[in-house]
């Protein structure tokens, strides 16, 4: 178990060099709750234009998923790895030495990368979540109680998420998640009476 | 091969890792019975701090490999102590 013990003592360190924790958190609460909300637009386009095919559904939703991702890989990569490398290379002015092979350097790549996946997987796992009810359509004896029960998991994936936010706040947990549903009510009522 | 018993460094580093992690890395080092770092200047970004290393045989390149690898430079060494004892530096007159 010892070196179970070391890879925890690594990641703390880390974590402590390039902040990681904080940073990965903060990614993740946002982005998800972008994922959640944007599959809620998909889905409500959907249902006003009278989609009945579970399969256009699930096919726009995917492609929707997949496209959050990898917009957050990306996007979160190339700017984390900016603003880190900005970052040592200031440091590194300070030190008068190169710091890129040093623990502090490795913790900054560590850090753009966790960052990275966390930001691109975070909208497409929310996202997904809310899609399940189309992927197991068979259960369901109407289209309809499909997109009910996606647009019910949508704002209960928002409840989770507001939970999680006054975890790490310390706050009033049930309030940060009626805020977040609140959002999501919003997004579905605009959509609805857009769509006409 | 003559014996290093204490060194005394003048070091910069970045805050993190702390002076904590930092002693107790050279801490485990061979040869290595003690060490004390205490910081006597800080800036925004970097701290200045005072290394001061006693043991049996003090291997230096691993003592620098450790600081560096922790993004640290050494400025200065301060004070060298080498052989069978510790000793001080004579109280001349010019003292």
């Amino acid at each position: 178990m010892s070196w179970f013990r070391d890879v925890l003592r690594g990641i703390r360190e880390y974590d402590n060099l390039a902040n990681i924790g904080e940073i990965a958190r903060r990614y993740f609460a946002m982005n998800a709750f972008d994922g959640v909300l944007t599959i809620i637009g998909v889905l409500m386009g959907n249902m006003v234009a009278g989609v009945e095919d579970p399969r256009i559904v699930v096919s726009t939703g995917m492609a929707t998923c997949v496209a959050m991702g990898i917009s957050g890989l990306w996007g979160a990569y190339l700017t984390e790895a900016a603003e880190r490398k900005r970052d040592l290379d200031q440091l590194s002015r300070y030190t008068l030495t190169e710091l890129n092979d040093t623990r502090i350097g490795r913790a900054s790549r560590v850090a753009t990368v966790t960052v990275a996946l966390v930001d691109g997987l975070s909208p497409f796992l929310a996202a997904l979540v809310v899609l399940i009810p189309f992927l197991t359509v068979g259960l369901f004896p109407a289209i309809s109680l499909a997109y009910y029960t996606s647009l019910g998991m949508a704002l209960l994936t928002l409840f989770g998420l507001g939970l999680f936010l006054g975890y790490i706040s310390r706050g009033n947990l049930i309030l940060y998640g009626v805020k977040t549903v609140i959002a999501g009510v919003v997004s579905i009522l605009i959509s609805f009476l857009v769509g006409g | 091969m003559g014996r290093i018993r204490r060194l005394v460094l003048d070091t910069l580093k970045p805050h993190e890792p702390s002076i904590i992690a930092m002693a107790e890395e050279l801490s485990v080092l061979e040869g290595i019975s003690a060490v004390n770092i205490s910081i006597y200047e800080i800036d925004r970004k970097v701290e200045n701090a005072k290394i001061t290393i006693e043991g049996e045989s003090i291997s230096y390149p691993l003592v620098l490999e450790v600081i560096e690898e922790m993004g640290g430079a050494v400025h200065s060494i301060d004070e060298v102590v080498a052989g069978k004892k510790i000793i001080d530096d004579a109280v001349t007159l010019q003292d």
